[in-house]
């Protein structure tokens, strides 16, 4: 029988902790919903705020770990190197919200009841939080997985999803200058698209101005 | 030139699973890491520079076990 790899012991653990994986998003998606209901009642009719959750599956997961060794090599030697109870993000919520002006409010109504969760903030390419990100335990129903959320720009959020599953496999296209130009390129069009929409509709009650 | 460019005029390939630069004939894999993170001037030197070894020599930032070595000569033939 052939010898159980680092892969195969890590794929086991996964599968261990699958119910409390399904608990923990069920959970923070739930409590995301209920602590944002105010905040979704108000929204005007072009606004918007979308609720996404997923359970990170196996494969990425393990791929996760060894995206973290260079040359993406286990060592057969130290098989309880890593475990899948450090990774954040095994269950995840992403709040996506359209205009900005809002994730503020998102943000806040969420904060005081993950206080205690680290914050981890996705920066661009100059350092500027491009979205929020906490993680920490849902107590009440797992104490060995995290779950994480995000707060995040509608457009860049959905701008993600494509790019996020597009790069992942290729991550010296994604990490090639040209690359990290053209990404900081549509994230800074889509936040100018943003400001400029929240600074039109900030105006457009106001009576023209007048000149002498 | 770009880093990326010096590599592939000296024969190196990208190995996309493993997220190295790899030339079998001179049997030297440099990281992804490492290729990012060194200045052009080093990466030229650590191309041209002869290795007394027969076996692989490995560029990491940090120096893969021994265990993980093996591995990948495994899988690099």
């Amino acid at each position: 029988m052939p010898e159980r790899t680092r892969k195969d012991r890590l794929r086991e653990e996964y599968f261990d902790l699958l119910p409390d994986i399904r608990r923990v998003v069920w959970n923070l998606e739930a409590k995301i919903r209920y602590y944002t209901r105010d905040v979704l009642k108000r929204l005007e009719r072009y606004e918007q705020l979308v609720i996404k959750s997923r359970i990170k599956d196996c494969e990425s997961a393990v791929e996760a770990f060894l995206r973290r060794q260079e040359g993406r090599a286990f060592d057969p030697e130290n098989p309880d190197e890593n475990s899948m109870r450090d990774l954040p993000d095994l269950a995840g919520v992403r709040v996506l919200v359209f205009p900005k002006n809002r994730l503020v409010e998102v943000d806040t109504a969420l904060r005081t009841h993950f206080s205690g969760w680290k914050s981890d903030p996705v920066p661009d390419d100059i350092g500027t939080p491009l979205a929020l990100k906490y993680y920490g335990y849902c107590n009440e129903v797992s104490r060995k997985v995290m779950g994480e959320y995000q707060v995040v720009p509608m457009l860049i959020g959905l701008f993600w999803e494509v790019e996020h599953s597009a790069m992942y496999k290729f991550r010296e296209v994604a990490n090639s200058k040209e690359m990290r130009r053209h990404r900081a390129g549509v994230e800074n069009a889509l936040s100018r698209f943003e400001s400029e929409f929240e600074t039109f509709v900030e105006n457009r009650d106001q009576p023209p101005s007048v000149t002498p | 030139m770009q880093k990326k460019d010096i590599l592939w005029a000296a024969d190196y390939r990208y190995n996309f699973d493993r997220d190295l630069f790899v030339n079998r004939k001179t049997k030297k894999a440099f990281s992804l890491e490492f290729v990012d993170d060194k200045p052009e001037e080093e990466l030229r030197r650590r191309i041209g520079e002869s290795t007394a070894d027969a076996g692989w020599t490995f560029y990491f930032n940090s120096s893969p076990s021994e265990g993980a070595k093996r591995e990948l000569e495994r899988l690099l033939g």
